[in-house]
C-alpha cells in the first residue's frame, strides 16, 4: 500500500457478453452453498437410485415397458428431492446479491442489467441440466447390473427413455429458472425461496386437498398446469401401457406440452423480473 | 467529467436530490461535502445509473452511464454500502467483477497488491473489517483503470494509514488527468484533500467554488491582537463597523479590519504589539455557517428550534 502506481494493462478492455458470462461462471462457482447444492444433487440421484435398484422386488415378469419404467425411476426418483435444492439455488443465485449489496456491483458493471440476468439464467441452467444429466446418466450405469439381478433391463436405444432422462434433466433447470425469476422479482432470500417453493410444493398440495374435498374436474385440470406437475410429464415414460392416475375426463398432458407449459411459466415470470430489473432503483 | 443538469431524485414523498446542477472536471480532485441525509449518496447513485433520475439528467464524458462500451474504464465506484457478496472471497470478488470487461487475474493482482489486500485477498468478504472492506471496494473501483474515479465516504473505517494512503491516491489520480469526485462529511478531510468543493445540503447544491473560497466564505474572519495596552487600543479600533471583544486581559479579537490595517493605526497610535494574527477562517467554520439551515437531522435541541420556527 506504499507505492503508488495505477497504471495497468487495461487498456482494451471492454463490456461483451461472452464477458458477462464468464463473470457469471465465477460466481457461481465461487460460492460454497452453490458448490454444496450440485454436490447434495449428484449424491441424492446416486444414492437414491441404487437404493430402489437394491429393494426393488418386482412380482412376476414385467414387459418391455415395465422394465424401461422402472430403470427410468430408478434414475429419476431423486427428482423431487432435487428440484427443492435447485429451486433454492436458483433464488439464491439472485436474492443473495441483493441481500449482501453485491448486485450494486453487478449493475455498475453491466448498467443495461437484462445481460446480466440473462447471463445468469444461462449459466445456472445449463449448470444445473448437465450436473443431473450426469448424475443420472452415473445412476443408470451403475444401478444397471443391479435392475438386470432382478430382471429388468434397460433398453439405453429406447428414445422414450432417453427423452425423459433428457426431460428431468431439463425439468431441474428449468426449476431453476423459475426460481431466479422468482427471486429477482422479490429480491429477498427467504421472500424468494418461499414463493418459489410455494408455487412448487404448497399450491399443488392445497389444490389435490381442494380435489379431494370437492372432487371438481376443473380444480384437478388446473393443477395438471402448475409447474410441478405440468415439468413432472417431462420425464413421464409414456409408451406402452402405463398406468394412468386420474379420472376419465382428467386432462393429461404429454411430455413436450408439459414441457411448453413449464417454459410457459418460466418466460412470463422472467418478463416480469426484466421489467421490474429494468425500471426498479438497484 | 461528471455534468448533472437539474438532477431530482424523489422516493415517495420525500425528496432526496433537488435540481441539482454541477459539473465535477477532470485533473482535479473535487469534493462532495454535506451532511448525512443530504443525498450525496444518492446523487453518487443517479450517476453511475442504480438510481434513476426523477427528472434531470447526468452524464459521464458526455454520455450517460450505461451507454458507455466500457463503464467499469470510464467510471470506477465506490458507494457507501459494502457491494460485495460476502461468502466470495476478495480475489473472486475482483475476478468476477473484472470478468465482464474481459479484465483478468494480473489487473486484479495489480489492483490487490495496490491496495495492500495481499495478506486476505483468499479470505472471504463476510470476515473483513471496515477498513478491509474499503480498501477492497477501492480495489474494485480501479479495476478498470479508469477516467473517472467516484468514491462515496472512501476513508470510512479506515486506519491513520489508510487515511493518508487515500488522500495521496486520489490527488495522484487526479494529477494524472483523471475525474475525481469524493464525498464526505468530514470537513477537515476536505480541506486537505479537495482542490474544489460541491456542499449539498437538502439535496440542493449550496456552495460549488474552489477550496480556498468556500473557507472565505466563512463569516467573520477574525484578527487575534495580543498588546500590553488592550483597552486603549480596543477603545480607538471600535467604530459602529468594527466589534472588538477580549477574552484575556492582554488579548483582543477585531473584526471587521484586517491585519494590515490594524498594525498602521497601531504604529500610528504608538500601540506596542505583540501578536497580530489572522485567524483564517477554517473550513469547518464555512461548512457550519453553509449547512446550519440545511442540515437534516439536527440534535435535539436545534430539532425543536426548527419546529417552532
Amino acid at each position: 500500500m506504499s507505492a503508488i502506481s495505477v497504471h495497468s494493462s487495461v487498456p482494451t478492455a471492454r463490456l461483451s457478453f461472452a464477458g458477462i458470462l464468464r463473470s457469471e461462471w465465477i460466481k457461481l462457482f465461487s460460492l460454497r452453498s452453490t458448490v454444496w447444492c450440485y454436490v447434495i444433487i449428484v449424491a441424492v440421484t446416486i444414492g437414491l437410485g441404487v437404493l430402489l435398484a437394491f429393494t426393488l422386488q418386482p412380482g412376476g415378469t414385467l414387459d418391455h415397458a415395465g422394465q424401461q419404467n422402472i430403470a427410468l425411476q430408478a434414475a429419476t426418483l431423486s427428482v423431487g428431492f432435487s428440484q427443492l435444492v435447485s429451486s433454492v439455488l436458483g433464488a439464491l443465485v439472485i436474492t443473495g446479491e441483493y441481500g449482501t449489496g453485491m448486485i450494486r456491483s453487478t449493475l455498475t458493471a453491466v448498467p443495461k442489467r437484462l445481460p446480466a440476468l440473462i447471463a445468469k439464467i444461462l449459466v445456472l441452467g445449463l449448470t444445473t441440466f448437465v450436473v443431473s444429466l450426469v448424475a443420472m446418466i452415473i445412476t443408470v450405469l451403475v444401478t444397471a447390473p443391479v435392475l438386470s439381478g432382478v430382471g429388468v433391463h434397460p433398453d439405453f436405444g429406447d428414445s422414450a427413455y432417453l427423452l425423459a432422462i433428457l426431460g428431468a434433466a431439463g425439468y431441474l433447470a428449468l426449476i431453476g429458472i423459475l426460481s431466479l425469476a422468482i427471486g429477482a422479482i422479490v429480491r429477498n432470500s427467504a421472500g424468494g425461496i418461499a414463493a418459489a417453493l410455494g408455487l412448487i410444493l404448497v399450491v399443488p398440495i392445497v389444490l389435490r386437498i381442494l380435489v379431494g374435498v370437492t372432487r371438481a374436474e376443473w380444480a384437478q385440470n388446473v393443477g395438471a398446469f402448475l409447474p410441478d406437475s405440468a415439468g413432472g410429464r417431462m420425464y413421464a415414460y409414456t409408451t406402452g401401457v402405463v398406468a394412468q392416475a386420474g379420472s376419465p375426463g382428467a386432462i393429461v398432458l404429454d411430455p413436450w406440452q408439459g414441457a411448453l407449459v413449464l417454459v410457459a411459466w418460466v418466460v412470463v415470470l422472467l418478463v416480469i423480473a426484466s421489467v421490474l430489473l429494468k425500471r426498479r432503483d438497484a | 467529467m461528471i455534468e448533472a443538469r437539474e438532477l431530482s431524485k424523489r422516493y415517495g414523498a420525500k425528496t432526496a436530490v433537488d435540481g441539482v446542477t454541477f459539473t465535477v472536471r477532470p485533473g482535479i480532485v473535487t469534493g462532495f461535502l454535506g451532511p448525512n441525509g443530504a443525498g450525496k449518496s444518492t446523487t453518487m447513485r443517479l450517476i453511475v445509473g442504480l438510481d434513476r433520475p426523477s427528472t434531470g439528467s447526468v452524464t459521464v464524458n458526455g454520455k450517460h452511464y450505461a451507454e458507455h462500451h466500457a463503464p467499469l474504464r470510464e467510471v470506477g465506484v465506490l458507494l457507501d454500502a459494502k457491494a460485495m457478496h460476502t461468502g466470495r472471497s476478495a480475489f473472486n470478488h475482483l475476478l468476477a467483477v473484472g470478468a465482464t470487461h474481459g479484465i483478468g487475474r494480473k489487473r486484479v493482482h495489480e489492483v490487490i497488491a495496490l491496495t495492500g489486500l495481499e495478506s486476505v485477498a483468499r479470505k472471504r468478504v463476510g470476515g473483513f473489517s471496515l477498513g478491509m472492506g474499503q480498501r477492497l471496494g477501492i480495489a474494485a473501483a480501479l479495476l478498470g483503470d479508469p477516467a473517472t474515479l467516484i468514491l462515496d465516504e472512501p476513508v470510512n473505517g479506515l486506519d491513520p494509514e489508510g487515511v493518508v494512503w487515500v488522500r495521496n491516491l486520489v490527488k495522484h489520480l487526479a494529477g494524472e488527468g483523471r475525474t475525481v469526485f469524493l464525498s464526505s462529511h468530514l470537513m477537515s478531510e476536505m480541506a486537505q484533500t479537495a482542490d474544489h468543493i460541491i456542499v449539498l445540503g437538502r439535496g440542493r447544491v449550496i456552495a460549488d467554488a474552489p477550496v480556498g473560497d468556500i473557507v472565505a466564505m466563512s463569516t467573520g474572519t477574525a484578527v487575534r491582537v495580543r498588546t500590553p495596552d488592550a483597552v486603549r487600543f480596543a477603545q480607538l479600533l471600535s467604530t459602529p463597523e468594527v466589534t472588538v471583544t477580549s477574552t484575556e486581559v492582554d488579548l483582543l479579537e477585531v473584526n471587521g479590519l484586517t491585519a494590515p490595517r490594524i498594525g498602521e493605526l497601531a504604529a500610528s497610535a504608538g500601540v506596542v504589539l505583540h501578536e497580530l494574527t489572522p485567524a483564517a477562517g477554517s473550513l469547518e467554520d464555512a461548512y457550519m455557517a453553509l449547512t446550519q439551515d440545511e442540515v437534516e437531522y439536527h440534535a435535539g435541541g436545534l430539532a425543536n428550534e426548527e419546529v417552532v420556527r
